[in-house]
């Protein structure tokens, strides 16, 4: 039947709309995305480890001295922990030092007195950095006290004098300011270089692959955003591959015997879609997640990532199936009049036969549309399910890492949100175009 | 500017005149001129414009009901204290806290070597004016009150909530709960008429309670909220249901509102007993708040108490930065704006400095740790090989860690039971040996110790996976990662359940959880409340999730109840805590750091999370002018 | 008609049985008591709480209190999540801020959907009515989550720490801006500060959908024989477009704005979980978080009597409008 509906005119008039034709591009990439995770290119435990410090921004946007100086921190104390460690039992010390690993970006390869003194010097320079930090607070509240003193004194005219030796006063602390500023970024970028001889980039592929890991930076906890967003792909793959095939199959079978076979059969199948389109359908899919809530075999994704799926699975199955449905009973109901299934009866053809024969081939293109607007609906219907905290459990998706972030946007950092808001912006944009173009293509009267 | 220093100054003339007594006043006074006291006269409202409203968070979606009898979370707890009070309350500006008369016009006298007491109710405290009393006028509060609000504990009408709280607590009243149940389930009425043995009533203002033993907790277990004092009219008028969501008390506020999820609201109660800011011993820092200031002021200050609750920790966030709540406390993603950590101190943004924001962080009396079930074939048990299998996993924690990365680095971490600032708090490095790591080549010696192969990766080989029990959510998720990652350098594997909080204490009941991570809070400042998980006959589905067993700790433990503090008992808390940590029984342990941020205008705030009706002695500064109005 | 109403609603009695026998077992798949107990829970609890929701009595004899709530409308049981408190009375006070969102939000969006639909189909082909149709589709392919969040936090948070005193909107919360009763009266002050702006996100967000469709209706309608004749009578486009058209175009805008009505259920759960606003979407998300069987039973059972009322509705309006449908 696929030979059939590529060989159509429909065919040719869907490829010849670019925006298709781009779109098919972009589905593919992700979907390369979602295989290299699918054959264990980014893993789950890609998403989970760390590799940078916590909510570390990402490429071209450079973070403010008192994040810098936090991050510098944080690498001199871990390293210094583990150091301290390490001299009174030198036999762990390569143990020790593997710990701190961010995955390729590996601690130098250097004895344990190198590294010794490595930490040595980067504390000491970590405390001259205080010593600049506290310079600048000293230089900044004095020009704040000023400002207050000057709000206070307002325009009252006595104290003329006075307040314009303030101002003069000012004037010579903001000079200073960019002094302290600049004294405090030159003992910043000492103590970096200083990390940087401890813990060096990593060079050739391992360094490429640790660019690729931390180019959209870190979520609250160091996590790599991109490999979350990433992985985020396949799972939306997942979801919406799995609800978008079994709905159509479900939807098709039961539509068109509905259509065709008409009578009790015809009832029986609307009084189904009746009822399960009389409950909304995030109401009817917070009720069917419920139904599996703490169940053992679906509740452990760190052991079975793929099973903690199965609730959302089921509950978008049994949900979105019915759309399907009644289209495709719709168009039987068309099909069943035409001549050649009017001729096929006659001939004597079994009426089972006929209908998987003659009549849901002949539905292909609607079923490949649906294939496309369930697929949309299931991985925004997922991303909602997770941010309430009804969907994906234990491992990262879009809907999970948007609320996860969410908190992130009070201080004003964007990266995760964004990430994966764009990601899934980009994808349900290429599946909106493609369902356009194939409804143009191939069922041109329907209305939306 | 002094014009104002005058009034401040006459202000403070005038508190000197005030008696401070006034708190504890009419105690002397004799039963009949108590008969003769008439109702407070009603003090309203301010007017409209004028009115101080207190606008806080609760960072959850509140409570869950208003009754005493059921309540149970520290959010009930912060809703009904506004309104019911109890018998005892802890004074507000003490630290280490210390309980002082609430309802009552003197501490209750202490007699028979403390198996007996004897209460004198304060004779000026009426319940609310509501339509559940004759004529819809608030009565008087009598010794009956007392008694029958205790009782409601042992009424199966409201599920026996709160009754692990009072059991063996009063003479014959455990054998009351079991009579009366009985008759309940005959299908009688559950008769609050029956005596209790232990509660004796000397008249309408007096009465005695008799303990079976000198138990010193007793005068803390009266003063959590649970057992404050209900009317009958308004039980009976509104039915046991109905209590949940109406509240009929002698407190300083009364409920006008409340939206489940959204926010409650309470308004000054203008019948409420005249009392006064105390005039204590303010401390420096007291004073640098300006906690003096209002000495002598009529309680409650407020006119109005909006308490906003919020499941998302963001929103309350914003609020706060916007002025729209008065104080807060620090949600993990607000650390990073709120705070900076220089030389290993964390100190509060300049910018917040600037504009007057007042910093109070308070460690919470919490017992955090991950525990080990002795009857676990596996983990369990008293043999040297057992205690050193829980020594090594024991070493595989590193609770340094988890405070930086989950926690700012501020939880304090400790040995023992018993969290800072209760009698016999033992600071880490106290106890020997210590059952924490991370120190994973000790750790391996103790499995090889322990009887298991661990091969030359250093890994041990041949144990099998061990089930851990936590609650299910992405904060608990994320320690347990920490946790693994390190258990996974000597190869110990680690198999974790995520459960509700109901589905954990029900492994916890029936002894199938091997290791489980739980906070314990307490209820009262005694170290005997921690203590109590240990105790024997204490085992599950009692407290005691352990299972531990040891005849030396459960005599020593009998012996603390009833003993008078003094440097013995601090000697035998710290011998009950060495006999718990030689055996290896839990991993810990960790309390938890709240961080208040309070605006400049809200006033003789002093952040507490073991106490929470401290609102009558807040006070708004309307007009400041960095508050939004 | 009064024939063709009953038995449209004849026909709907089964669809509706359908509905509470789905929840009605779904719900009962794993035992609620146990899914929910709370701390310290015995097995006296568990069984007190179990007879006291009759769960320990048979499934038919359950159902049948089930079925008798529901028609009488009266749900007596009481919410496990909020001691004391009916499930009726979390419905009634849920429903007046569910409104103040959805009504406002429908409407809006319907009456400018139309209109820019209109708009679109005007140009149609040319340069205005492809920008729209493009701004449609890009508008259609933003997760609601992305609006809601940049919404709150730039149109509230923002403005709000700034300090500007006079901004309208608050971060989160509610305030009842109709109160009855005694003292009551109507603050349309609090509905601004609260509603206003979830109501705009809400608007914004079904743009897309709407405007789509409405331009497919309007495109067809161009095609009509009755077009064709006021173009002969020489009556000028933009009259043609927004007094003939539009009439005619009735139909189909209604039908549309009463299937959209589960959609703005659903709109609006989200819109409520996250600027806190108690409506019944919070009500019943909560209690699936909370595990509060009594809520989630009730209140699946009024979502479903109110989108089973809306058919019927649309199909009486139907009829109404076009005589045709009786017959069938």
């Amino acid at each position: 039947m696929a030979s059939n509906l590529f060989q159509s005119r429909s065919w040719g008039k869907f490829t010849r709309n670019r925006f298709a034709v781009v779109s098919l591009g972009v589905i593919l990439a992700y979907l390369l995305v979602a295989v290299a995770s699918f054959v264990g290119v980014i893993t789950l435990e890609d998403t989970q480890v760390r590799v940078l410090p916590d909510r570390t921004r990402g490429f071209l946007e450079s973070s403010d001295l008192d994040k810098r100086s936090r991050d510098a921190q944080w690498f001199v104390e871990r390293t210094s922990l583990r150091v301290q460690r390490a001299e009174l039992a030198p036999e762990s010390y390569e143990r020790l030092m593997s710990e701190l690993a961010l995955r390729e970006r590996r601690v130098a390869d250097v004895p344990l007195e190198r590294m010794a003194e490595l930490i040595e010097r980067a504390e000491s320079q970590l405390d001259d950095l205080y010593d600049a930090l506290d310079d600048r607070d000293e230089v900044l509240d004095e020009i704040l006290f000023i400002d207050l003193e000057l709000r206070r004194l307002g325009d009252s005219a006595e104290d003329a004098a006075l307040a314009s030796e303030m101002r003069s006063e000012r004037e010579a602390l903001l000079a200073r300011v960019s002094d302290v500023d600049a004294a405090a970024e030159t003992r910043i970028a000492a103590v970096e270089a200083t990390i940087l001889e401890i813990h060096p980039y990593p060079g050739g592929l391992g360094g490429l692959w640790y660019g690729v890991r931390t180019f959209l930076g870190s979520d609250a906890q160091g996590r790599s955003i991109s490999m979350k967003a990433f992985y985020s792909i396949r799972i939306a793959f997942q979801v919406g591959l799995v609800v978008a095939v079994v709905c159509v199959i479900i939807g098709t079978v039961l539509g068109a015997a509905a259509g065709f076979f008409g009578g009790w059969v015809d009832y029986f199948v609307m009084y189904l879609v009746s009822v399960l389109s009389s409950i909304p359908t995030l109401v009817l899919l917070g009720v069917l997640v419920y139904m599996f809530f703490g169940h053992p075999l679906f509740d452990n994704p760190a052991e079975r990532p793929g099973l903690a799926l199965v609730p959302v699975y089921c509950a978008m199955c049994l949900t979105f199936w019915v759309s399907t449905c009644r289209v495709i009973r719709g168009e039987v109901m068309k099909i069943k009049n035409l001549e050649y299934v009017q001729a096929a009866t006659s001939i004597g053809f079994g009426r089972v036969y006929i209908l998987f024969k003659h009549v849901i081939p002949n539905t292909a293109h609607l079923m490949f549309i649906n294939l496309s607007l369930l697929f949309i609906g299931a991985i925004k219907s997922e991303v909602i399910l997770s941010f309430l905290g009804l969907g994906v459990k234990g491992q990262p998706s879009w809907g999970v890492m948007i609320s996860q972030a969410k908190d992130d946007i009070s201080v004003m950092f964007f990266w995760e949100v964004v990430t994966a808001s764009v990601l899934m912006f980009g994808l349900v944009l290429a599946f909106n175009i493609l369902s356009d173009a194939l409804q143009d293509a191939f069922d041109p009267k329907h209305v939306s | 500017m002094g014009r104002w220093a005058c009034v401040l100054m006459a202000g403070l003339a005038l508190v000197g005149l005030t008696p401070t007594g006034a708190v504890a006043g009419g105690s002397s006074a004799s039963l009949g001129e108590a008969e003769a006291s008439s109702r407070p006269t009603p003090r309203p409202m301010r007017p409209a414009g004028e009115r101080r409203v207190v606008r806080v968070p609760i960072p959850t979606s509140g409570p869950r009901t208003l009754d005493p009898a059921v309540g149970s979370s520290t959010y009930d707890n912060r809703a009904v204290v506004q309104v019911y009070e109890t018998l005892l309350e802890y004074s507000y500006f003490e630290r280490p806290l210390q309980l002082e008369p609430l309802l009552l016009a003197e501490m209750p006298q202490e007699l028979d070597g403390g198996t007996r007491y004897r209460f004198k109710l304060r004779d000026d405290v009426y319940f609310q004016d509501d339509p559940c009393f004759p004529g819809g006028q608030g009565r008087r509060l009598v010794t009956d009150d007392v008694f029958y609000s205790w009782k409601r504990l042992a009424d199966p009408a409201y599920r026996l909530e709160n009754w692990a709280r009072v059991d063996g607590m009063i003479v014959g009243f455990d054998a009351y709960k079991d009579e009366q149940n009985e008759r309940v389930n005959r299908g009688e009425p559950f008769d609050y008429e029956a005596p209790v043995e232990g509660m004796v009533k000397i008249n309408d203002r007096e009465f005695e309670i008799v303990l079976p033993d000198a138990n010193r907790q007793f005068l803390f277990k009266i003063a959590t909220f649970q057992m404050a004092i209900v009317p009958r009219e308004a039980v009976e008028h509104y039915g046991t249901d109905r209590m949940n969501s109406h509240m009929v008390g002698t407190g300083p506020f009364r409920m006008v509102e409340w939206l489940p999820g959204t926010q409650i609201v309470f308004e000054r109660n203008p019948t409420f007993r005249e009392v006064y800011y105390p005039d204590v011993d303010f401390d420096a820092e007291d004073r640098r708040r300006g906690f003096h200031h209002s000495v002598g002021e009529r309680l409650p200050i407020v006119d109005r108490v909006e308490i906003k609750f919020f499941v998302e920790a963001t929103p309350m966030w914003l609020e706060f930065k916007a002025g729209q709540l008065d104080h807060t406390t620090v949600p993990t993603t607000g650390f990073e704006e709120a705070f900076y950590e220089r030389r290993g101190r964390v100190l509060l943004n300049r910018d917040w400095l600037r504009r007057e924001i007042d910093y109070q962080p308070i460690a919470l009396a919490d017992f955090i740790y991950r525990g080990f079930n002795m009857n676990d074939p596996l983990v369990g048990g008293y043999t040297p090989e057992k205690i050193a299998l829980r020594r090594a996993i024991a070493m595989c924690m590193d609770l340094e860690e988890i405070n930086r990365s989950r926690y700012n680095n501020l939880p304090v971490i400790y040995d023992g039971v018993v969290p800072p600032g209760v009698d016999g708090h033992l600071p880490a490095g106290s106890l020997q040996p210590p059952n924490r790591g991370p120190d994973f080549e000790r750790a391996r010696a103790l499995l090889r110790e322990a009887g298991y192969t661990v091969d030359q990766s250093g890994r041990v080989t041949d144990l099998p996976p061990i089930d851990m029990y936590t609650s299910r959510g992405a904060e608990s998720e994320q320690i347990v990662e920490m946790f693994n990652r390190n258990m996974a350098q000597v190869g110990i594997r680690m198999n974790p359940r995520y459960v509700d909080f109901a589905q954990l204490s029900e492994a916890l009941n029936d002894g199938r959880a091997p290791m489980f991570s739980l906070a314990w809070g307490m209820a009262y400042p005694d170290a005997e409340y921690n203590l109590q998980l240990f105790y024997g006959p204490n085992a599950a589905p009692r407290p005691n999730a352990f299972n531990f067993q040891n005849d030396e700790y459960d005599e020593l433990y009998l012996k603390i109840r009833t003993m008078e503090p003094s440097e013995e008992r601090t000697a035998v808390y710290r011998r009950m805590q060495e006999i718990v940590n030689e055996y290896c029984v839990f991993i810990g342990s960790q309390a938890r750091v709240r961080q208040y941020l309070v605006h400049p205008w809200m006033k003789n705030f002093k952040a507490t999370e073991d106490f929470y009706n401290y609102f009558k002695y807040l006070d708004i500064d309307m007009s400041h002018p960095r508050r939004p109005r | 008609m009064w024939a063709f109403i009953i038995r449209k609603i004849l026909y709907n009695v089964p669809v509706y049985v359908g509905v509470l026998v789905l929840v009605f077992l779904a719900l009962r798949v794993q035992d609620p008591v146990y899914q929910y107990l709370g701390q310290e829970a015995g097995q006296e609890q568990i069984d007190q709480l179990r007879r006291s929701m009759g769960l320990d009595r048979p499934l038919p004899v359950q159902f049948g209190i089930y079925l008798r709530e529901v028609v009488t409308f009266n749900f007596e049981a009481q919410s496990w999540n909020q001691r004391g408190t009916e499930v009726g009375e979390i419905l009634k006070r849920s429903i007046v801020p569910s409104l103040s969102l959805t009504v406002p939000a429908l409407v809006l969006s319907t009456v400018i959907g139309v209109f820019i639909s209109l708009i679109a189909a005007y140009f149609r082909g040319r340069a205005p009515d492809r920008i729209l149709m493009i701004a449609a589709v890009l508008g259609m392919s933003i997760s609601f989550l992305v609006y809601i969040i940049f919404g709150q936090f730039f149109f509230a948070a923002v403005p709000r720490e700034a300090g500007l005193g006079w901004w309208p909107f608050a971060v989160q919360g509610y305030e009842p801006w109709i109160v009855f009763g005694e003292g009551g009266g109507v603050y349309p002050g609090r509905w601004v500060t609260y509603c206003m702006l979830p109501v705009m996100i809400s608007v914004i967000v079904s743009m897309g959908y709407d405007t789509r469709f409405y331009r497919a209706v309007m495109v067809e309608e161009t095609g009509r024989d009755y077009i064709t004749t006021a173009v002969a009578k020489g009556a000028t486009k933009p009259k043609i477009m927004f007094v003939h058209m539009l009439k005619n175009a009735m139909i189909p805008v209604i039908t549309r704005v009463m299937s959209t009505l589960p959609f703005v259920v659903i709109g609006s759960i989200l819109l409520e979980m996250y600027f806190g606003i108690p409506g019944m979407g919070r009500e019943i998300i909560t209690a699936i978080i909370n595990k509060d069987f009594p809520v989630i039973q009730a209140f699946v059972a009024v979502f479903a009597l109110i989108f089973i009322a809306s058919v019927i509705l649309t199909d009486v309006l139907y009829a109404v409008v076009d005589p045709r449908v009786r017959l069938s």
